[in-house]
């Protein structure tokens, strides 16, 4: 893994939206929901990657939505992977495209290895997995794209999903109003702070700021080695707006601060959008789905002082929760 | 021996918009049965199990067997099945489905009548009328009726029901169209029951308001869209392999390959109408469009690929100019044609032609799903910025 | 040329080796591409010995240490869908936490080559042989076969690259290896050269099959009822076409090398005029062939047969081998609880198997050496003589336990 230059990968980024090409290599087809953000997950990514790009998608909404069978809506090559599999099957498509470009079996070029999971493949069960694979040395993209459910299930809470939020397996009832007591799981900078060599990881938002997370794609690839973008998702079905709300509720999420952007690139941290000096207050983003209307003022407090916490007492503020008061004494 | 049971079961498929009226399907389903059961008859209901995992606005189904026979017999007959086979009643809850359904891949797009058998009824909540709905419906070789239940669609989120009388009023209409699947006092005695004495009115209503019309072989339309044929085992690739999406792009309309056999487009009951001459090029429209169906022109505008559009509604939500890109009823379309197309060979008459079909109603959505629509009136419309 | 220059020009050196070391002189030989390691005894050694191979320079591969058997079998199907060659392998409870990958590799039609050391089944954690690891495939498509020998555990993998790659047939192959027994004693071992193994072995191709950008396709789309049944016939088929290329297979190998694998599913051992037979798979063949020497020189017809080939079953076969005989005891190596009669795996499809004969010779099974527990010579020459009695006496127990305490 030799280090890029800063310089080199800015070259390649998108400067704006006219940059963007015009070209789909995930087209239309699929049997995705009315405004699905995660559809444009697909289509932004492999849009950042270019044709030369090799992909697996683990078991999820972008499988069994996105393929119905003797049809697909991919212009690049696509596998099914399955749920846990998303770090693994990067490691072997990279690992067998190295093996045989080294032995002459096949032309030695740069083919983009990418492997989506959702929060399910990605953030609970494939965890061992994309550890596994953020240990290697080979070039791979892992992206989680986060709807905080098992979306393609109709809608079963996660280890991603928001504190309190209804799911089918955590209802709001007469005796327990909120069933979801397990807090968002902060994956992206849990992988980041695991895995010391990991060069580039990102969490990112389809539509906000925009061409974000298609520059974090260049520069994830660009920067090369393993490397992983969490992706937060807006899911009309599950979390329960209008389909045509969906780029409005991911940008709420992060000016709330429920859902810190950043990037560590190389060890260092930028704040794509800085919450430590501007939240909106997160009832803002909370009031507007469904999923929460049986909150009340207790519930909302909580979310928003557990968001308070996350930006005013964290060490690393939205990315690790260790708080300053808590520092090792000399 | 059982064959010959099957003219005394009575079949009823609801078709209904994926999430958006699933909660309300299943209630018809479930109550047509309850009812069905106050009568002394036996019944059971299902959902096209196919459908699953729903997708919000895919055309989806919800069926159910009533019947006098025994329970074990209706079973022998109706059990296990993924689809109903043929309907006595066809209700369709959201009126821009007569277009067409096609629920998932290599399934085509199906006439709405599909199931529906001779002398049967299809029962559209709709506030247009028969003939109107009738200009996209398929011809059949027999007679069968059309009925019209006055109406919105409704329209929800998951976690909530909403509660406008859709489902009772829809049980009102099936017990007007054949008393022999459920019989009005019934339906009545059963949601005065349930959900309320109050509610009995909205039953008796849907029941004397009904409009039912005839329909012979000569009216409806040939049916446009290929029924894809399933291949043999031996006639597909091994290896589950199936090939990509071919990799084409110019400027233009259609100028991106998409996938053929599966298109997205009775999933709308909406359709962007864009006033080219509005536009300011800003590209989002195109960039935030999960379903990939703008394509750039050489001029810098996006055209729309209609028979791709799945209707969500982000690109007139985005759009950061008034009027330029509204949301209309999908029924007053009779093709999916490129509108940029139409703009440049004439754009006043373009013009002329969007504004008419906008019309001066604008359907709002709410944000949460399960509070429905709103209905604002534009009095003034933005005159057209090409000249004559 | 003189047979014994033949034998110079084909292999490399004859080598004391344990079974995983055998076979891992095959996955050298057979120039895979990538390997995914994770430990579980008994398959382990096999993995030590690649990555000392690699680390030496003898060996040019990418070799993975993963993080888990799920990973390890997923690492090697996304490995050969994109074209490479790739080898893994497991032991007991290790094979079976890589059982869902195991299972689409199959799905997949993808001819991963692997290694099973067979183990029991934890609980309690046991590290001796039982079959019951690897049979947890005999439904999924896998191809599967047992090698009694080092020697044969080298064979038997390069034969399992040919026959599990060959385009009609693309399912992957499991090849067994008993705990202990095989994968840790040593035997000495014709080592092929690379150019031999070369000749045998054409590479690996996947065709139009291949996930690279210039051979764009999807693989594996989500299906509903419109579409499951058809693939399953198609995998179906290419199941059955596998045992032809299997013919074919060992064919060309005895060719190339000169070696004598007469009939490739199963071995027959003095069983011309024998009455009684014993069956069983892998290193059962030990104090079988022993007994049948033994018992032979009483004047006993008595002869042995060990199955290689569990999937596919050798049906027409086995079926007409074994209806010459009358008495055939199965030794099971597994368990099969709450079966038909209670019998192990291979008693019951060897059973179905001669069901169609007019008449069937009488078949008795025998649980033997679950968990490791030696089966002596004693314990085989008993089972033989209770086969030979089976001939004789149709009240006799249809299914014994061998060598249990009681």
């Amino acid at each position: 893994m030799s280090f890029i230059p800063e310089e080199q990968i800015k070259k390649k980024l998108f400067k704006g939206v006219h940059d963007v090409p015009g070209e789909e290599l995930y087209t239309s087809g699929h049997r995705t929901c009315q405004g699905c953000e995660s559809a444009l997950v697909m289509r932004q990514f492999v849009k950042a990657a270019g044709p030369r790009t090799v992909a697996t998608g683990s078991t999820g909404c972008m499988y069994v939505a996105n393929t119905s069978y003797m049809t697909t809506p991919w212009v690049v090559p696509w596998m099914h992977t399955q749920l846990g599999a998303g770090g693994s099957s990067a490691v072997g498509m990279a690992a067998g495209l190295r093996a045989m470009m080294r032995k002459g079996k096949i032309t030695n070029e740069k083919i983009n290895v990418i492997s989506f999971c959702g929060d399910i493949g990605g953030g609970d069960m494939g965890l061992s997995g994309i550890s596994g694979a953020l240990q290697t040395d080979y070039d791979l993209l892992i992206i989680l794209y986060d709807n905080e459910s098992a979306a393609n299930t109709d809608i079963q809470a996660t280890g991603l999903t928001t504190w309190g939020a209804q799911t089918t397996f955590t209802p709001t009832g007469t005796k327990h109003r909120v069933m979801q007591k397990r807090w968002k799981k902060n994956v992206a900078a849990m992988l980041a702070v695991g895995h010391p060599t990991v060069k580039y990881v990102a969490t990112a938002c389809a539509t906000f700021p925009p061409l974000d997370f298609m520059n974090k794609v260049t520069k994830a690839l660009e920067t090369g080695g393993p490397t992983f973008i969490h992706s937060l998702d807006p899911c009309p079905k599950g979390w329960d707006y209008h389909p045509r709300y969906s780029h409005e509720v991911g940008e709420l999420a992060i000016k709330s601060g429920i859902f810190p952007l950043y990037e560590i690139a190389n060890g260092v941290v930028t704040y794509n959008y800085d919450a430590r000096k501007n939240r909106i207050p997160v009832k803002e983003y909370l009031l507007n789905q469904g999923r929460f209307a049986h909150f009340t003022n207790a519930e909302t407090d909580f979310v928003q002082s557990m968001v308070d916490e996350m930006w005013e007492e964290w060490e690393l503020p939205g990315i690790l929760p260790v708080k300053s008061s808590l520092k090792v004494s000399t | 021996m059982v064959a010959s049971l099957e003219p005394l079961i009575k079949g009823i498929e609801v078709n209904y918009r994926g999430i958006f009226q699933k909660n309300l399907a299943k209630r018809i389903g479930g109550d047509i049965v309850y009812v069905a059961h106050l009568g002394g008859k036996t019944g059971f209901s299902n959902g096209r199990y196919s459908d699953a995992p729903e997708r919000n606005g895919i055309p989806c189904k919800y069926f159910a067997y009533v019947s006098s026979v025994s329970e074990e017999e209706l079973e022998a007959i109706c059990g296990a099945k993924m689809d109903i086979s043929q309907a006595d009643v066809s209700v369709v809850l959201d009126d821009a489905m007569v277009k067409g359904v096609e629920p998932w891949g290599w399934h085509g797009i199906r006439p709405i009548n599909e199931k529906v058998r001779e002398g049967g009824t299809l029962l559209v909540v709709s506030k247009k009328k028969p003939e109107e709905l009738l200009k996209f419906v398929a011809r059949q070789p027999f007679n069968y009726n059309i009925a019209i239940l006055p109406g919105d669609s409704s329209f929800a989120g998951l976690w909530v029901y909403k509660d406008d009388l859709t489902d009772v009023r829809v049980l009102g209409a099936i017990a007007a169209i054949d008393p022999d699947i459920i019989h009005i006092q019934q339906v009545e005695e059963y949601v005065a029951k349930k959900y309320g004495a109050n509610r009995v009115q909205a039953v008796r209503d849907a029941y004397n308001s009904l409009i039912i019309k005839e329909v012979t072989p000569q009216e409806g339309i040939d049916w446009p869209h290929q029924i894809p044929e399933l291949p043999k085992w031996h006639e597909f690739k091994e290896g589950i392999a199936v090939p990509a999406v071919e990799r084409r792009f110019s400027l233009g309309p259609r100028g991106q390959s998409r996938n053929l056999h599966f298109k997205r487009g009775t999933t709308k009951s909406l359709r962007p109408v864009v006033r080219f001459d509005l536009c300011v090029k800003c590209t989002l429209c195109w960039i935030e469009c999960p379903d990939e169906c703008f394509d750039p022109t050489p001029d810098g505008l996006y055209d729309v690929h209609y028979e791709y559009c799945t209707g969500c509604g982000k690109c007139a939500e985005v759009c950061p100019v008034k009027e330029c890109i509204i949301m209309v009823d999908e029924l007053r379309f009779d093709n999916d044609a490129s509108p940029w197309k139409a703009y440049k060979e004439n754009p006043v008459s373009y013009i002329k032609w969007a504004e008419e079909k906008k019309g001066q109603e604008r359907i709002i959505h709410q944000v949460v799903t399960g509070r429905g629509l709103e209905v604002k009136t534009v009095e003034n419309p933005i005159p057209p910025k090409v000249k004559e | 040329m003189a047979k014994e220059a033949v034998l110079e020009s084909v292999y490399e050196k004859e080598e004391l080796l344990t079974g995983c070391q055998a076979v891992s002189h095959a996955v050298r030989l057979a120039d895979v591409d990538v390997i995914a390691a994770y430990p579980i005894r008994p398959y382990t050694e096999v993995m030590d010995y690649i990555s000392k191979l690699i680390a030496d320079g003898k060996f040019d591969a990418e070799y993975i240490v993963a993080d888990s058997e799920h990973s390890q079998f997923e690492i090697v199907k996304h490995a050969a869908s994109v074209g490479a060659r790739a080898f893994a392998g497991s032991s007991g409870t290790g094979w079976m936490y890589g059982f869902e990958a195991i299972v689409v590799t199959a799905t997949d039609r993808l001819p991963v080559v692997a290694m099973v050391g067979n183990r029991a089944l934890d609980d309690p954690g046991a590290f001796g042989v039982e079959h019951n690891d690897a049979l947890s495939v005999r439904d999924l498509g896998w191809l599967l076969v047992w090698a009694a020998t080092a020697q044969e555990a080298l064979d038997t993998t390069l034969i399992a690259y040919r026959v599990a790659e060959d385009p009609k047939v693309a399912m992957p192959c499991a090849v067994a290896l008993d705990g202990a027994f095989l994968t840790h004693s040593q035997h000495m071992v014709k080592v092929p050269t690379v150019q031999a193994a070369k000749r045998f072995l054409p590479p690996y191709n996947l065709g139009s099959r291949r996930l690279h950008p210039d051979n764009p396709i999807s693989i594996a789309p989500q299906v509903n009822e419109d579409w499951l049944m058809e693939i399953r016939r198609q995998n179906f088929e290419a199941t059955k076409r596998a045992k032809g290329i299997i013919y074919q297979a060992y064919k060309e190998f005895n060719e190339v090398f000169k070696t004598n694998y007469e009939q490739p599913f199963f071995e027959e051992y003095m069983t011309e005029d024998a009455e009684a037979v014993l069956l069983g798979l892998g290193t059962i063949s030990m104090p079988a062939k022993s007994a049948v020497r033994r018992l032979r020189e009483k004047g006993k017809k008595v002869g042995f047969v060990r199955l290689r080939w569990f999937r596919p079953f050798p049906t027409e076969e086995l079926r007409s081998c074994l209806s010459r005989f009358k008495g055939i005891g199965v030794v099971d190596r597994d368990l099969s609880y709450g079966s038909p009669d209670l019998g192990g795996v291979v008693f019951n499809e060897v059973r179905s198997c001669l069901y169609p004969l007019e008449e069937h010779p009488r078949v008795v099974n025998f649980i033997a050496g679950l968990g490791g527990r030696e089966i002596s010579i004693d314990d085989a020459v008993m089972m033989y003589e209770q086969s030979l009695r089976a001939t004789k006496e149709p009240s006799d127990a249809r299914v014994t336990w061998v060598g249990v305490r009681e």
